[in-house]
């Protein structure tokens, strides 16, 4: 390749970087969006659970606790297989206890919690899917 | 009496089915609720289970047209990589080649599409093994799926702007026309159609406690490597081997050893797509 046409591809590659910043940046921003609030209605009792697509709620004696249903190793979400008390993957197999922590499997970490507000009167719970 | 179309043009046919049943079954898609709209499609709209299995078939036999249409014309690359070959013969090879990839890939979002357990698993996995990419990770997440904030939106938009760019290398770029007779094209859209309405198109049913979940066909061998390998290896490095081989093909020295390489990695991979179907 001669001087000539080498400069020419430099320029050339220049002038396409340039051109693809309003892309890339238009691309990978990320708009705004409030936090998604899930509202489970109803009268719970302790030891009562409720499966949503994002999280599992369980009602325990010291209040409801909302674990996140993304398995951390690649976001599959995970079920809840109430005679063992567990969840697993389906994609990979990983377990965790009903409280979230890691057993087996290739994800390694505990599953997030999500923060819960009950209503009043009992009226059921609010969860912050963040 | 005609002879019957190569791969290459009876892969051009199918891939014009998949595009044309794709038009009627985007008409009755809805990105916003997609499994809810799949679903309303098998089950309520008149002839929707039709067009769903036409769409999937058709795409399906394209890629595998495709794959046979290459391997076909491996024939060409002592012509391409001769001392007097002109170098935009080996240029136009690697991005005709490039048509490979994009196809899978172009399928890969139609399973995640449909968004029922096997097509959330999918998206699920593959936007996390992007994310995993050292540097550019988030940005091509931005760009192809960023399916956990935006749902299907995007991977909506990249189905159908990997089928246009298919569509270009394999006529305009590759062969520079059409190379699409209307007897192949009739042909190729009969067994289609047939086939479609023989064999429904996969979707699975919402239902409790899944516990195994199979990715689709050309998947299995990595969600199975996935289990014990780390995510960018098993889901990033080890697919991208075959089509670095096989689009640097013309500039390669010695093919055989590349080829007997093609065929290590074939074996591996179909060997590991075996132990996660028997699962």
């Amino acid at each position: 390749m001669d001087k000539r046409s080498f400069l020419k591809r430099v320029i050339f590659g220049v002038i396409s970087l340039c051109a693809s910043w309003p892309l890339y940046r238009f691309v990978t921003a990320e708009r705004f969006r409030p936090p998604k609030k899930v509202t489970v209605a109803g009268s719970f009792r302790a030891g009562q659970h409720v499966m949503e697509h994002d999280f599992a709620l369980f009602v325990t004696p010291d209040g409801p606790v909302a674990i996140s249903r993304r398995c951390t190793h690649l976001g599959c979400i995970i079920n809840y297989d109430e005679r063992k008390g567990q969840f697993i993957c389906p994609c990979h197999q990983s377990r965790f206890t009903r409280d979230g922590h890691y057993i087996a499997g290739p994800a390694k970490r505990d599953l997030p919690r999500y923060e819960v507000r009950t209503l009043e009167d009992n009226r059921g719970y609010v969860v912050l899917v963040t | 009496m005609k002879s019957a179309p190569g791969f290459g043009e009876a892969s051009t046919a199918a891939l014009t089915v998949s595009i044309l049943s794709g038009f009627v079954v985007a008409l009755q898609y809805e990105a916003a609720l997609p499994f809810v709209s799949a679903v309303a499609m098998e089950a309520e709209l008149p002839f929707g289970a039709f067009w769903r299995s036409l769409h999937f078939w058709s795409s399906q036999f394209f890629v595998v047209l495709l794959v046979a249409h290459i391997v076909q014309r491996l024939d060409a690359l002592p012509r391409l990589s001769g001392k007097d070959a002109p170098a935009s013969g080996k240029r136009r090879w690697a991005v005709a080649g490039l048509t490979f990839p994009l196809a899978v890939m172009a399928l890969f979002t139609g399973y995640v599409l449909r968004f029922d357990g096997t097509g959330q698993a999918a998206g699920a996995i593959a936007e996390h093994l992007v994310l995993d990419i050292p540097f550019a990770g988030h940005a091509l997440n931005r760009f192809l799926l960023a399916i956990e904030r935006e749902g299907v939106n995007r991977v909506y938009t990249v189905h159908i702007f990997l089928t246009a760019v298919c569509w270009a290398l394999g006529t305009w770029y590759h062969t520079r026309k059409v190379i699409l007779s209307r007897d192949s094209f009739f042909t190729v859209a009969t067994l289609c159609a047939v086939w479609a309405c023989l064999v429904p198109a996969p979707i699975d049913l919402p239902g409790e406690n899944v516990t195994l979940i199979k990715g689709p066909w050309f998947f299995i061998g990595i969600q199975e490597l996935l289990r014990d390998v780390e995510p960018f290896y098993a889901g990033i490095m080890v697919p991208s081997i075959p089509v670095a081989i096989l689009l640097f093909l013309p500039w390669a020295d010695n093919r055989k050893n590349w080829f007997a390489a093609l065929g290590v990695w074939l074996a591996f991979y179909l060997l590991f797509t075996a132990m996660g179907i028997m699962r």
